[in-house]
């Protein structure tokens, strides 16, 4: 198609760089990575912010967090670089700043850093190094510099990964996991059976995710065993069993039966604790509905849109394995993971184009040309194809459940009209 | 610029996404990352301007920026040319390709050649070292030089109120009660309100205009621009106060040559000191008594606190309390410019009286937020039919808080 030329296949996509907008004028367009760090900063209890950049940026992250004081003495401010500071860089000013919040009473300070002094070179990790000893605050930074990326999940996983600054080792509690990419609170839906049948064997659960408190934090080091829910926290995990050893199994981009009963495996192994059948019912209902998913799928053949912190390519290539042809999809981020879940969908005979929506209602007109059976995610606006809004939910569930629930969404799928070929146009 | 507790000033990029955002079959094209955009059509949608400027962006990533490409302006033209067949776009550089010396205006006059059906506008102050008023008045003016056809006086006498944008505090009441006055003393409608009620058509057609009314000093130089072009007269006044509202009706109708409506200015005024005459004793008997009480102090843009200060301590006689303006290119012998370090050290110190001041000030402070005079606040603003401060209407309104301040702050 003429309007998905300028498009570049998953094969050749290395990077944040290689995934084009479908169409080039942004309306709405995507948040900065600011934006998502700043949401999960100010949901961290006893985590202080300074953001540096334009007045735009501190105008606007007041929005998110509004108040220059957290409910438990957090402190929330900003640093505006002037034009001086833009060509002979902030780091006096900056350093000044940071020594005002600390003695003002900011204990671990996050610097959000935007898109000029990423730019000009700000060198925050050195600016750090030198003052660390002088403040009695701990210290951790992050750039989010909105031209490295398309969008905000960049603010999330970067901002998790940068708490990894402020842990240290400590003793291992066997009988601790770490699940991260889940915060703490009441969840509506019924708790995953995994995370029930482990309180059940006695090891205890902490949440680290939005919400969390910053002591959490701190202590996450004593587990062993870090799960991973979320691409968001895929790179804290690596930190952390870098840095201290802790074993991660990451369960967000297991599909098929097969994997999902090796990640259980190696969980199990993990925290040396067999896990005695106890997810028999929910493997078996979880074959019934891949076995149902596969005659659905096979020969049908839709567009990925935007589905919230799920990724896509990994459920392209399991839902390529039932014969589900993918005819485009939105990247929020190319993940590093991205790179080996490209190969196997190319293994299976799949290159779709990948894109960036950020004109939904031009982008849906470019779509609907397509001619697909089905829309994956919430559909913007009106459309005539069929979708499945309950996607990106998927990504607040995950192992067996996912699969029912996958295949409880694609119930509504409708049959392939058998007078119409996959990807023919309509006339 | 530096550490900032509360919102910093905001940038002349802001003040021109600000001017341009509520004109109506506009559509704006930012050269720059989404994130600009998207948080400024959410600030202004929070001001109460829903969807009249369309905003774009083109975004920016780092190989745009290590080679200077500019090829997504051009796609982005060219698909907003092709799709929404607007008559103008109007460009706008962010930050960063300010700072790597993206030189708009060339390449709009480069691109225009492609586009002879649209109108290519560029506009500056990509938020580098330009403040916000100044990048305000500096769209006002380019609006003025650019827009308007010549054209001449249309009948019936018509006006332009120039200056009513949405950074400023009730910004629509305000403009709704001076255009309710003008329909009513001189039987005026607006050709164009610059900019928080208007549409590029309307723009078009300021220079048919028998008066300029301005309502803020950034609008000045748009406003002789057009008497200069169109030989429109105008007049550069906010009025606050019963009397002061009379005088600028007055003025009006000396600078336009119509005689106002008598019947109408004495109802009014009738209205309004019939309306307000309960206030009187008590607030006598306070500026005997304890005038402290009744000291008013004053934060926010210069023109809306010289004004204020005109009516209540000119007017009323309260005593002046502390105040101050929001813009140091504003500030003079009698009215300094505070950083937040000198307001809230300003504010920390005076206790009592009447503070109106920025939602974000009030509320730091404790004090009553149904006194907000500007902005910055935390509260939305999407109900365009709250009270005004200027005019009659405006007056009662100032009362109205003054008299309730006083008597739920004292034991009266």
């Amino acid at each position: 198609m003429k309007e998905t030329e300028h498009l570049k296949r998953l094969s050749t996509v290395r990077s944040n760089g290689g995934i084009k907008f479908l169409s080039p004028a942004a309306f709405p367009g995507s948040h900065c990575p600011m934006h998502t760090a700043l949401v999960l900063t100010r949901s961290i209890r006893g985590l202080s912010s300074l953001v540096v950049g334009m007045p735009e940026c501190a105008t606007y992250s007041r929005f998110v967090i509004p108040r220059a004081e957290g409910k438990q003495g957090e402190l929330h401010r900003m640093y505006v670089v002037d034009s001086e500071e833009v060509v002979f860089g902030c780091r006096a000013g900056l350093s000044e700043a940071v020594r005002r919040m600390a003695g003002a009473g900011a204990r671990h300070l996050m610097l959000i850093a935007t898109c000029i002094p990423e730019l000009i070179g700000e060198d925050l990790e050195g600016m750090l190094r030198e003052i660390r000893g002088q403040v009695p605050a701990r210290l951790t930074f992050v750039f989010m510099g909105h031209f490295k990326c398309n969008s905000h999940p960049q603010g999330y996983w970067k901002t998790f990964a940068a708490l990894g600054g402020f842990m240290e080792a400590r003793k291992r509690d066997p009988q601790r996991v770490n699940v991260l990419g889940q915060g703490p609170g009441k969840d509506p839906l019924p708790p995953p059976a995994l995370l029930d049948v482990l309180e059940r064997k006695g090891f205890h659960l902490r949440f680290l995710g939005l919400g969390t408190s910053l002591e959490d934090f701190l202590e996450a080091p004593d587990a062993a065993l870090n799960l991973v829910l979320s691409p968001l926290t895929e790179p804290l995990a690596v930190l952390m069993e870098t840095a201290f050893g802790i074993p991660q199994v990451g369960l967000h981009n297991v599909y098929g039966i097969d994997a999902i009963d090796r990640a259980y495996d190696s969980i199990a192994e993990k925290l040396e604790s067999p896990w005695d059948d106890a997810f028999r019912e929910e493997r078996q209902r979880a074959l019934r509905w891949q076995e149902r998913l596969a005659a659905k799928l096979n020969g049908l053949c839709g567009v990925f849109g935007p589905l919230g912190t799920l990724m896509p390519v990994p459920l392209a290539v399991y839902l390529a394995g039932f014969g589900f042809r993918p005819l485009l999809l939105h990247m929020e981020e190319f993940y590093p993971a991205d790179s080996g879940y490209a190969q196997e969908l190319n293994a299976l005979g799949f290159d779709p184009p990948v894109c960036h929506m950020v004109n939904f209602r031009r982008d849906l007109a470019l779509v609907e040309a397509m001619a697909a059976d089905l829309w994956l995610g919430q559909m913007p606006g009106k459309g005539k194809i069929p979708s499945l809004p309950g996607i990106p939910g998927l990504s607040a569930q995950f192992g067996y459940e996912r699969i029912c629930r996958l295949g409880e969404l694609m119930l509504n799928v409708p049959d392939r009209r058998p007078d119409r070929q996959p990807g023919q146009k309509e006339n | 610029m530096g550490l900032h507790r509360f919102r910093p000033p905001p940038s002349g990029r802001m003040g021109t996404l600000c001017t341009l955002g509520s004109i109506r079959g506009a559509v704006l094209l930012e050269f720059g990352c989404m994130g600009h955009i998207l948080y400024s059509r959410v600030a202004l949608s929070r001001a109460g301007i829903g969807e009249a400027c369309k905003f774009y962006s083109t975004h920016i990533d780092e190989i745009d920026i290590t080679f200077g490409s500019t090829e997504r302006l051009r796609r982005a033209i060219t698909d907003i040319v092709q799709y929404e067949k607007p008559r103008l776009i109007f460009l706008s550089p962010s930050a960063v390709p300010e700072v790597i010396g993206t030189d708009l205006p060339a390449l709009c006059r480069e691109l225009q050649r492609e586009y002879p059906e649209t109108r290519l506008l560029p506009f500056g102050c990509g938020g580098f070292n330009v403040g916000f008023h100044q990048g305000l008045g500096e769209t006002l003016l380019l609006l003025v030089k650019n827009l308007p056809v010549d054209r001449g006086i249309a009948e019936p006498p018509a006006f332009n109120l120039i200056g009513s944008c949405a950074d400023l505090f009730r910004f629509r009441a305000d403009a709704g009660e001076l255009i309710r006055i003008m329909d009513g003393a001189f039987g005026m409608k607006p050709l164009c309100v610059l900019t928080s009620d208007t549409a590029t058509a309307q723009i078009e057609q300021m220079g048919g205009g028998r008066i300029n009314i301005v309502i803020r000093r950034e609008g000045e130089a748009a406003a002789e621009y057009l008497r200069d072009r169109f030989g429109t007269p105008c007049l550069s006044l906010r009025p606050y106060g019963i009397k002061a509202t009379v005088q600028w009706i007055r003025r009006i109708g000396e600078i336009t040559g119509i005689a106002p409506d008598e019947d109408f200015i004495a109802a009014q005024v009738r209205e309004a000191e019939t309306l307000s005459a309960p206030c009187e004793a008590t607030l006598s008997h306070l500026l005997r008594e304890r005038p402290d009480a009744l000291k008013l102090s004053l934060g926010g843009h210069a023109d809306i606190v010289k004004g204020i200060m005109a009516f209540g301590c000119g007017e009323l006689l309260f005593p002046r309390g502390l105040c101050w303006c929001d813009d140091p290119e504003m500030a003079g012998e009698d009215l300094p410019y505070f950083s937040e370090d000198q307001w809230t050290r300003a504010l920390e110190e005076q206790k009592g009286g009447l503070l109106m001041a920025s939602g974000e000030a009030l509320a730091w402070a404790g004090r009553n937020r149904e006194m907000q005079i500007s902005n910055p606040g935390p509260r939305w603003q999407v109900n365009p039919y709250q009270p005004p401060f200027v005019g009659f209407r405006g007056a009662l309104h100032l009362l109205d808080l003054w008299i309730n301040e006083v008597t739920e702050n004292s034991s009266l």
